[in-house]
C-alpha cells in the first residue's frame, strides 16, 4: 500500500469501527430498554456483547487466539493447544458495508460482514488471530481466503465432505480434523497432549450441559425472550468459556425460580415462534427483535450458532487419543444441519420435533439475500411444515435498515393471523 | 347513528372508508399520501365526514392501517394491511368465497390466502424491489407520457402484439422502454409488455404457494384492466375485481373498528 492507499485504509477501519460501536450500542439499548421485565443474570451477557463490538474482550493471560469463521470448528482442539477459539462470523451492518467492497454484489451479508471484520482489523481483542480457520461449509466463506484484499493473516481451510452419512464422508471429515490438530500444534507451537484435550471436552461439555438446562427451561414457558437466548448463544464464543458457563448456570438457577414464581397460569398467550434459517448473530437481532416487538415469542431457534451448543456431547469411551479424536470429529459431523449437508433430512426432523416439544404456533424463515443454501432449503421445510399445517413466514432479508417498515408489516400480519387461528 | 372508520395510510395514497351500524359503506375518500401522513391523513378524514355530515362524536371507533398506521394519531387501534385487507376482501364480495387476494399497491404486491372466515392463513410479499409494484406503472406511465389511467386503454390497442420487458429490475426496466421508445415500437405494445412482465413477477411470487380459487385482485392497480388481462392470462384463471378495488383494505380495517368497539364494550357491560 502506497502512503495515500494507507491514509483510506485507517480511515475506512477507524469509521468502520466508530459504527459498529454505535450500532452495538444502540441493539443493546433497544433490548434492554424497550422490552419490560429484563432479568438481572442478562447484564453479564449483554456486557460481552459490548465488550465484542468494542473490540475490548478481555484476555488476562494473554493466550493466543484463534479465529473461527464457523461453528463446525471443533473448538475442543483449540482449548487443548492453549489457545483462545474467538468467532468472527460478524452480524454487524457497519463491518458488511466495509466488506461489500471487496466481494461480488451478490454475497450475503454475514460473509460481507466477516471479510470487513477481517479487512478493517476490527477484531474483538486488541491482538489479531494467529490464523482464521474456515471450514468448507459455505462456498462463499470457502473463498474468502482467495479475495485480493491484502489481509495479512494466514487462512485455513478446514475441509467438509459435502454429505455426512457415507463412511467414506465419515473418513474424510476425520482426516480433517486430524490434520487440523497437527496444525494447531504447529502454529500455537504447543502439544495437544491427551491430559490436555480430555480437560478441553469436559470444559466444552460442562457448557454445553447449562446450555441444555437452558433450553429445557424454555420449553414449558416463555422465561427469558428468544432475543435474549440468542445472544447468550452468540456470546458463548466471546469470552472465558468457564466464566461464560458460571454465568449461565446462575442465570439457569434465577429461571427457576421466575418460572415458579411468575407462573399463574391465566396469562394471555402470545403466539410461539421458533427461528430458523440463515443465523441472526449480534447486532443483527433485527428480525428477532421485531417478531417479539410484534408480539410474538420465539420459544425456541434453530440456528446453527445455538444448536451448536445442543450437540451430542463428545462420547468417549476410553480417555486415549484414538478414541478421542474421532469422537469429536462424529459430534461436530453427525450433529450438524447445515444446509450445505445432501441430504439434510436431519434439519427437517430437528425442526419438527422443536415444533413439538415447544408448542410452536408458527416458523418464521430467515434468509440472509446471496445465501443460496438456505434459500433452496427453505422450499422443501416449507413444504414439510405446510403439509403439517403449521404457518411459516419466510423472510429474505440483510443487514440492512431499510427494509425494516415491510418487515414490521410482514411480521405483524404473520402474527395476527396466528392469534387469530389459535 | 354510529359510524366506524378504517384509514389505511399506503405508500402513494390514503384510503378511507366509513361504515354505520347496519355494516354499510356510507363513505370513502382516497387521497395522496405526501409527505406529511398524518396531517393529510386528518385533513382528508375531516373533509369526508363534513361531506356525509357525520358529526366527529359519532364515529365510534378508528383502526388505521398500511404503511403509515403508526403514524396516525388518532386512531383507535392499528393493524397491518394484510389482516385489514383478508377481512375487506371477505366482505366486499358475498356471493363469491375468496381463499386468495392479490394485491398490488404502491410498493408492495402481496398473494394473501384466507379461510372461510377471512382470517389470514398464509402471505407472501415482495422483497425489496420495486418491480411488480405500482411503482413500476407509475414509472413507466411518466417514460410514456400515457396517462396511468389510460393504460389499461392502450393495452387493449395492443391486440397481442405484447412486447417483452425483461429488466427484473424497475431502474433497468426504465431503460429498456426507452429503448424500446428509440426502435420504433408503438406505446401499446409496450404497455402490454409491461403488464405481462408485472404479471409474470407475481406469478412467479405465487410460485411459492398453491392459489385456490375464488381469488379477489384488489389494490390500486386494479383499476387497470390491462393489468387485469396480463394477471389472467399468466395465472390461467379468472379473478374477481371488487368494485372499489382501491379501499378493499379500509373497508376490512372499517370492519375491525367495528368489532373492536363491540367487543370492548361487551367487555365492560360484563366487568
Amino acid at each position: 500500500m502506497n502512503k495515500n492507499e494507507n491514509k483510506r485504509y485507517e480511515r475506512l477501519s477507524a469509521k468502520s469501527k466508530g459504527q459498529l460501536i454505535i450500532e452495538s450500542e444502540n441493539v443493546l439499548q433497544e433490548m434492554q430498554q424497550k422490552f419490560e421485565n429484563t432479568i438481572p443474570g442478562m447484564e453479564y451477557f449483554y456486557d460481552v456483547a459490548k465488550q465484542y463490538a468494542g473490540g475490548q474482550l478481555k484476555n488476562p493471560e494473554r493466550k493466543k487466539y484463534i479465529a473461527t469463521n464457523c461453528i463446525q470448528v471443533p473448538i475442543e482442539l483449540i482449548y487443548a493447544a492453549n489457545a483462545l477459539p474467538i468467532r468472527i462470523c460478524s452480524g454487524a451492518y457497519s463491518m458488511s458495508q466495509a466488506g461489500a467492497g471487496l466481494l461480488p454484489a451478490k454475497s450475503c451479508s454475514l460473509v460481507n460482514a466477516t471479510l470487513g471484520t477481517i479487512y478493517t482489523n476490527s477484531f474483538p481483542l486488541a491482538q489479531k488471530p494467529l490464523t482464521i480457520i474456515t471450514p468448507t461449509t459455505c462456498d462463499q466463506k470457502k473463498k474468502l481466503s482467495e479475495i485480493p484484499s491484502g489481509i495479512d493473516i494466514p487462512f485455513y481451510t478446514l475441509e467438509m465432505p459435502p454429505s455426512k452419512d457415507s463412511e467414506e464422508a465419515q473418513e474424510y471429515w476425520y482426516r480433517s480434523v486430524k490434520k487440523l490438530k497437527g496444525e494447531l500444534e504447529r502454529i500455537t507451537g504447543n502439544r495437544i497432549t491427551r491430559s490436555k484435550l480430555k480437560k478441553a471436552i469436559i470444559k466444552v461439555a460442562q457448557a454445553q450441559r447449562a446450555f441444555r438446562h437452558f433450553h429445557q427451561l424454555r420449553k414449558e414457558e416463555a422465561v427469558i425472550r428468544g432475543t435474549d437466548a440468542i445472544l447468550i448463544a452468540n456470546t458463548f464464543f466471546y469470552d472465558n468459556i468457564d466464566t461464560w458457563t458460571s454465568h449461565l448456570v446462575s442465570l439457569n438457577a434465577e429461571l427457576e425460580m421466575r418460572k415458579s414464581r411468575d407462573h399463574n397460569g391465566s396469562e394471555s398467550r402470545y403466539p410461539r415462534i421458533l427461528l430458523t434459517g440463515s443465523p441472526s448473530i449480534f447486532p443483527n437481532l433485527k428480525l428477532p427483535i421485531m417478531i417479539e416487538k410484534m408480539g410474538g415469542s420465539i420459544v425456541a431457534d434453530e440456528f446453527c450458532s445455538s444448536n451448536r451448543l445442543l450437540y451430542d456431547t463428545v462420547a468417549v469411551d476410553e480417555w486415549n487419543m484414538y478414541d478421542m479424536v474421532p469422537a469429536l470429529s462424529d459430534r461436530y459431523l453427525k450433529a450438524c444441519t447445515c444446509p450445505c449437508f445432501t441430504p439434510n433430512n436431519d434439519r427437517e426432523r430437528k425442526i419438527l420435533a422443536y415444533i413439538k416439544d415447544f408448542k410452536v404456533d408458527g416458523v418464521v424463515y430467515q434468509s440472509f439475500s446471496g445465501c443460496q443454501l438456505y434459500e433452496l432449503e427453505s422450499l422443501r421445510i416449507s413444504a414439510v411444515l405446510e403439509k403439517e399445517n403449521v404457518p411459516m413466514l419466510y423472510v429474505e432479508t440483510d443487514y440492512s435498515p431499510d427494509d425494516k417498515g415491510q418487515l414490521a408489516t410482514r411480521t405483524e400480519a404473520f402474527i395476527e393471523s396466528i392469534k387469530n387461528n389459535l | 347513528m354510529d359510524y366506524f372508520t378504517g384509514i389505511d395510510i399506503g405508500s402513494t395514497a390514503i384510503k378511507i372508508a366509513i361504515i354505520d351500524e347496519d355494516r354499510k359503506l356510507v363513505a370513502w375518500k382516497v387521497a395522496p399520501t405526501g409527505s406529511k401522513f398524518n396531517e393529510n391523513a386528518r385533513d382528508a378524514y375531516n373533509a369526508l365526514i363534513q361531506e356525509h355530515n357525520i358529526r366527529l362524536p359519532e364515529v365510534q371507533h378508528i383502526v388505521s392501517t398500511g404503511y403509515g398506521r403508526r403514524l396516525y394519531k388518532s386512531a383507535d387501534d392499528t393493524v397491518s394491511e394484510i389482516t385489514a385487507n383478508a377481512i375487506g376482501a371477505s366482505t366486499v364480495s358475498h356471493e363469491h368465497s375468496i381463499r386468495t387476494i392479490i394485491n398490488i399497491g404502491g410498493q408492495d404486491s402481496k398473494i394473501i390466502k384466507i379461510n372461510a372466515q377471512g382470517f389470514v392463513q398464509n402471505f407472501i410479499m415482495n422483497d425489496k424491489c420495486a418491480a411488480g409494484t405500482g411503482r413500476f406503472l407509475e414509472m413507466a406511465s411518466r417514460n410514456l407520457e400515457v396517462d396511468i389511467d389510460q393504460m389499461g386503454e392502450q393495452h387493449k390497442r395492443s391486440l397481442n402484439r405484447s412486447l417483452t420487458v425483461n429488466s427484473t429490475c424497475a431502474v433497468f426496466a426504465e431503460t429498456e422502454i426507452i429503448s424500446l421508445l428509440a426502435d420504433g415500437n408503438k406505446k401499446e405494445d409496450i404497455i402490454a409488455g409491461i403488464h405481462t412482465s408485472i404479471a409474470r413477477r407475481i406469478a412467479r411470487l405465487a410460485g411459492r404457494t398453491t392459489i385456490q380459487d375464488d381469488v379477489l385482485f384488489d389494490g390500486g392497480t386494479a383499476h387497470n384492466s390491462g393489468l387485469i388481462e396480463a394477471l389472467e392470462e399468466e395465472f390461467m384463471r379468472d379473478f374477481i375485481v371488487p368494485e372499489l378495488p382501491q379501499i378493499t383494505t379500509a373497508v376490512g380495517a372499517a370492519y375491525m373498528a367495528m368489532d373492536l368497539f363491540l367487543k370492548k364494550n361487551l367487555h365492560q357491560t360484563v366487568s
